[in-house]
């Protein structure tokens, strides 16, 4: 009887699911139950085991520093954000906060604008040429820019001494000059590239063609067609752009120096170099640089799955 | 076919398009750090002295430091009360390897800066600092830097390129409170601390017998330069000498000698023998060390007179219960590695600015010489110290400046909140002739980073043969020097 | 064959205009991308004082790469860490999919969850997990996992003792691409469910009634339909890992058991400011990158043929 019912609920639940392999009825069989409540157990282990070390940085985020190296228990012993606000004073994460907002928007801007227009070329208009530019975009995937990073940087801090020496400045990192460059490498991405690529080229082409006798230029047709009808991937690679210009420290610590620009993340790489900094900021830090991305996620989170699930499929 | 060749080529113009663009700025690049012409050029800034100078403050303090910013703040108040003409710009700066360079290609460097006491002669080396002699000899305090480390602020022509900030020496910190514990404590307020390594193994046995913590910090994290750092002390202790300088500009090392050996048996005794060591000595580094002692994790650290303030006022632990004391010698006798943290110049200062920022020295406290600027500075920092809960210690002296010294003496005695004796033996010892010791010379930092992967391996397991470990450290060592083209014959 | 939007005679004019639309993102990519590239190659091949090349120098800088004694241990690292990379972080995803598509409860938090530390900064990942790997009593994982540790050794008649995660002998490599795996997985993960959802469910019904069971179903039919997505994930797999360079850097461990090539390349550079051969060391990685891309491909064509032929036999 208790066996009946089991089956019938697991069925119940089964039976809207299309895809994977388990359907509704095989939970008639008892060894196919069996592997219905094994799964659901690893999902939750699955979802303990990714929450896991955020839940805990937070936790020890309310730790003094004697607590920190020394107690073995989870829990701190109080929750007073105190501990929290003072780090966060002390290390005057405002401004960083300001700074990366300031080249994420940058950042989000130039990789729409920029990755869009050329997969709109490549996509959609086509000029003799377009395949070969498509084949060297393609190449840079496989050879990551990572690499050649000291080659990057060496020709970025050319051009800002060129571009201090032109706007009579001193020193480029006490002026917002340095932060144009890591603007502008984000309008160079082979993968949001391709993304655009495969979105443009699912639009009705009957659109084109109306604008175009309409008497509608090649630009035109790009704001006034090709954008509106595409908001989801717009939202898609601006939140990647987002995500990964906050996450980067790389080259914005290179480039934005110990200047007035320093972001979130370069302040946290600034650890490794640092000599009187204690365990407990190292951690608070980190919950200050992981709190903006997760509510930005906890937003859009939709758009994000759906963006790297239908990214990967054609890609 | 022709379609795709022509678009080739086309995207071949593109690109050898940027390549000449960037060769363009290059060498635009090098006539901004051309630090000649603008030192020519300040000469007839120094004869007009009532002429605007803008002197850039690389030492101004991190914006986390508000105490310090503070009291920074008075001391430009005062500074531009006598010198009105000059413009202090605050240009916080923090030395890092992978900053210097693209500041010092740009000219961009502050007008002043503190660098490591292991980066003078790179920096000299490199062109990016600039030659101050004439300017110290001017004021006469060349002679008043103490010969040791005015050799570290040199070129091999006997140039000099920097003043001394502070000089350390090295000597042992111990965590007072856990030697309480331990029963480890004089009548008069100082503790039993170790004379020799092999002291310290057992007294650190005593102390995580009795307390539970950890008997001593030893290094052995990812920064392999600070392991080595520390190593080096050890190593003199038991007699080593772990370079030779040639004296033409090669040296010869000699990592795997007898002497070597020893001191590395010793340092894996203290994990294997006597397991006094912290759980995961792999991710000490020097900063966690003070995170260690300041909160009662461990009893013992090396660590300077300059960094009194990391246990206690960083890290918890109360002004009066930290002690320094000489650090523990060996078969060899008794050596604490001494150095200083250098005040540096941008190459393309001109006289004026580096004489705005020799003025400001004194104003701060840091120059042989002293004026009622001076005094005030020396009381605000003090007074600073006291509230923060930093140990007052005398500084270790880095001028030969009877006038600077009495000065820092009567402010001491007015700001004092440590028992004196728990750092008394400490003085004693590093005023003592011969006791202290300059770093190796060669590439210090790439043998440091040799021997901290062999103390990695001596911690890493019991059986490990250290002479076939340092061997290779020496082969390494030598393959390196000789890559460089500085290895002796 | 698709044609492109063109009125016949004005076709050289749209040519113009496209490549005028183009030239700002081409200029990014030869700025950041292609030029860096060259420039890497032929920095490699001279001496600098800075940034400044002086004389040619040849291969000299490349020669000097080998005095280095980190030099073959980083490279054994590399193809340890992508071999690790290729055990672990590999299945997880595909295994991570099919769990997630099979369960009906809470799919969607599943699903949001494990995505989750993907969207995390990388160097706060490898803070939070050098906590977690600490040795010592202290350490967060030895502090959970001490009542399990002091089962096993009361077992085995040992004494507890915390264990040492990075430097336990073989662990660094294997722990760091754990980490690597627990925050890039789930992304990979929903790539393969959408894989999943998009075969045909007639197949896996056709399957059921010839009497397949669960298990059979999902190797005969659902992991054959993903190939050529878990082909693309291995070569995209293999070219990231082979870069790793903060993880290692920044974690804390044993500096040989786990430096890395790029971390040559980061050493030369910006420690040590010798950048022709911070140059001439990625040019190195470049050139094997290359050779496994092309090794990849010849595999990939050959097992294609394979596949096509074994086909049109049947």
């Amino acid at each position: 009887m208790k066996n009946r019912r089991r089956s019938q609920f697991l069925a119940r639940r089964y039976s809207n699911k299309q895809d994977g392999v388990l359907r509704a009825y095989d939970m008639r069989s008892r060894g196919n139950r069996a592997w219905a409540i094994v799964i659901f157990v690893v999902c939750l282990a699955m979802i303990a085991i990714v929450l896991f070390p955020v839940i805990w940085v937070m936790l020890a985020g309310f730790k003094d520093v004697k607590e920190f190296t020394r107690s073995t228990a989870i829990i701190p012993s109080s929750f007073s954000f105190s501990e929290y606000i003072k780090t966060w004073n002390q290390l005057k994460f405002s401004r960083y906060y300001f700074n990366s907002l300031v080249l994420i928007i940058g950042a989000m801007i130039s990789a729409v604008v920029f990755n869009g227009l050329l997969a709109y070329v490549l996509a959609i208009l086509k000029p003799k040429g377009h395949k070969v530019v498509f084949a060297l975009v393609m190449a840079t995937m496989l050879i990551p820019p990572t690499t050649s990073i000291v080659a990057q940087y060496v020709n970025i801090n050319n051009v800002l001494n060129w571009a201090a020496k032109l706007f009579q400045v001193d020193n480029y990192q006490t002026t917002i000059l340095p932060m144009i460059p890591l603007w502008l490498i984000y309008g160079a991405n082979a993968f949001w590239l391709i993304l655009f690529k495969q979105f443009f080229e699912g639009l009705p082409r009957e659109y084109f063609e109306a604008a175009r006798i309409d008497g509608c230029s090649d630009l035109a047709i790009f704001t006034r067609i090709v954008l509106p009808l595409s908001k989801p991937i717009l939202v898609v690679i601006a939140i990647f752009a987002a995500t990964a210009a906050w996450s980067d420290f790389l080259l914005p610590n290179l480039v934005l120096g110990n200047g007035p620009w320093k972001t979130v993340m370069a302040r946290l790489f600034d650890f490794k170099s640092t000599i009187n900094v204690r365990p407990t900021d190292i951690v608070r830090a980190v919950v200050f640089s992981i709190v903006p991305p997760m509510i930005l996620f906890a937003i859009f989170q939709k758009q994000i799955t759906k963006g790297v699930a239908g990214g990967g499929i054609k890609g | 076919m022709m379609k795709k060749l022509l678009s080739i080529l086309l995207v071949v113009a593109l690109a050898i398009g940027m390549l000449s663009a960037c060769a363009t700025n290059t060498s635009s690049s090098t006539d901004v750090a051309a630090p000649a012409e603008t030192s020519a050029a300040s000469t007839s800034t120094t004869a007009a002295p009532e002429e605007k100078v803008v002197l850039k403050l690389g030492i101004y303090p991190a914006d986390t430091d508000e105490a310090a910013i503070e009291a920074m703040e008075g001391v430009i108040t005062r500074f531009n009360e006598t010198h009105p003409n000059v413009e202090v710009e605050r240009a916080y700066y923090k030395y890092a390897t992978d900053n210097i360079a693209p500041m010092a290609e740009a000219g961009t460097l502050p007008t002043i800066f503190e660098s490591w006491f292991t980066e003078p002669q790179k920096l000299i080396r490199a062109g990016y600092v600039r030659d101050i002699t004439d300017l110290l000899e001017a004021r006469g305090w060349l002679d008043l830097i103490t010969p040791a480390i005015r050799s570290l602020l040199s070129d091999a022509d006997g140039k000099v390129y920097g003043i001394p900030r502070d000089a350390y020496a090295l000597g042992l910190m111990c965590n007072v409170e856990l030697f309480e514990e331990a029963g480890l404590t004089n009548p008069d307020g100082t503790i039993q601390y170790p004379k020799t390594w092999e002291e310290l193994a057992q007294t650190g046995k005593k102390i995580k017998d009795a307390t539970g913590s950890s008997g001593f910090v030893l290094l052995a994290g990812e920064d392999l330069g600070a392991d080595g750092w520390h190593f080096s002390n050890i190593a003199w202790a038991y007699g080593a000498k772990l370079v030779t300088d040639n004296g033409d500009g090669t040296y010869t090392p000699n990592l795997n000698s007898k002497e070597v050996v020893d001191a590395m048996e010793m340092v894996k005794s203290l994990k294997w023998t006597y397991d006094i060591l912290t759980p995961d000595p792999f991710s000490e580094g020097w900063a966690t060390g003070f995170t260690q002692i300041g909160t009662g994790a461990a009893a013992m650290y090396i660590g300077a007179n300059d960094a009194v303030e990391q246990p206690t006022a960083n890290n918890g632990l109360p002004v009066d219960k930290l002690s320094l004391v000489p650090i523990p010698a060996g078969p060899g006798g008794q050596y604490s590695l001494s150095g200083g943290t250098p005040y540096m110049f941008a190459a393309n200062a001109t006289d004026a600015e580096v004489n705005a920022a020799l003025d400001f020295l004194v104003a701060f406290g840091k120059a042989p010489v002293v004026d009622e600027s001076t005094v005030e500075s020396l009381r605000a920092q003090a007074a600073t110290k006291l509230e923060r809960g930093v140990p007052n210690i005398q500084r270790f002296p880095c001028w030969t400046s009877p006038e600077i010294q009495a000065a820092e003496d009567a402010v001491l005695a007015e700001y004092t909140n440590v028992n004196a004796n728990l750092y008394a033996d400490y003085f004693a010892a590093v005023s003592t002739a011969g006791n202290l010791h300059t770093e190796e010379p060669g590439d210090t930092q790439a043998m440091y980073k040799e021997l901290g992967k062999v103390i990695q391996a001596v911690l890493l397991d019991e059986n490990s043969d250290v002479q076939a470990l340092l061997d290779t450290a020496q082969a390494n060592y030598i393959a390196i020097l000789q890559e460089e083209g500085i290895l002796g014959k | 064959m698709e044609v492109p939007i063109k009125i016949k005679n004005h076709r050289w004019k749209q040519d113009v205009t496209g490549w005028l639309i183009m030239l700002p993102a081409l200029i990014l990519f030869a700025f950041f991308i292609w030029e860096p590239l060259f420039e890497s190659v032929r920095l490699s091949l001279f001496a600098a004082k800075g940034y400044h090349t002086t004389d040619f120098v040849g291969l000299d800088n490349y020669i000097g790469l080998f005095a280095n004694p980190d030099f073959a241990i980083a490279w054994k690292n590399t193809s340890l860490y992508v071999l690790c990379s290729l055990v672990i972080g590999f299945v997880v995803p595909i295994f991570m999919a099919a769990i997630i598509t099979e369960s009906p409860f809470l799919r969607g938090i599943t699903r949001v969850s494990v995505y989750m530390p993907n969207i995390l900064p990388g160097l706060a990942v490898v803070l939070i997990w050098k906590f977690l790997f600490n040795a010592g009593d202290t350490g967060v994982l030895n502090i959970l996992l001490k009542p399990l540790g002091e089962l096993v050794a009361k077992i085995s008649g040992q004494v507890y003792k915390p264990f040492n995660w990075l430097t336990a002998p073989g662990w660094a490599i294997p722990l760091i691409i754990v980490m690597l795996t627990w925050k890039a997985a789930g992304s990979t993960a929903l790539i393969y469910m959408a894989g999943i959802s998009g075969i045909n469910p007639d197949i896996i019904e056709a399957a059921t009634i010839d009497g397949a069971k669960p298990l059979r179903r999902f190797f005969s039919i659902t992991l054959p339909n993903l190939g050529s997505l878990i082909s693309t994930m291995f070569i995209l797999q293999i070219i990231s890992v082979f870069q790793i360079l903060y993880e290692p850097m920044m974690i804390g461990g044993v500096h040989n058991n786990q430096v890395s090539v790029m971390m040559l390349v980061y050493e030369y550079a910006f420690d040590k400011q010798n950048y022709p051969k911070a140059a001439a060391m990625s040019v190195l990685i470049c050139i094997a990158l290359l050779f496994l891309t092309l090794i990849y491909f010849t595999v990939n064509k050959l097992v294609n043929r394979d596949d096509s032929k074994g086909r049109t036999k049947a």
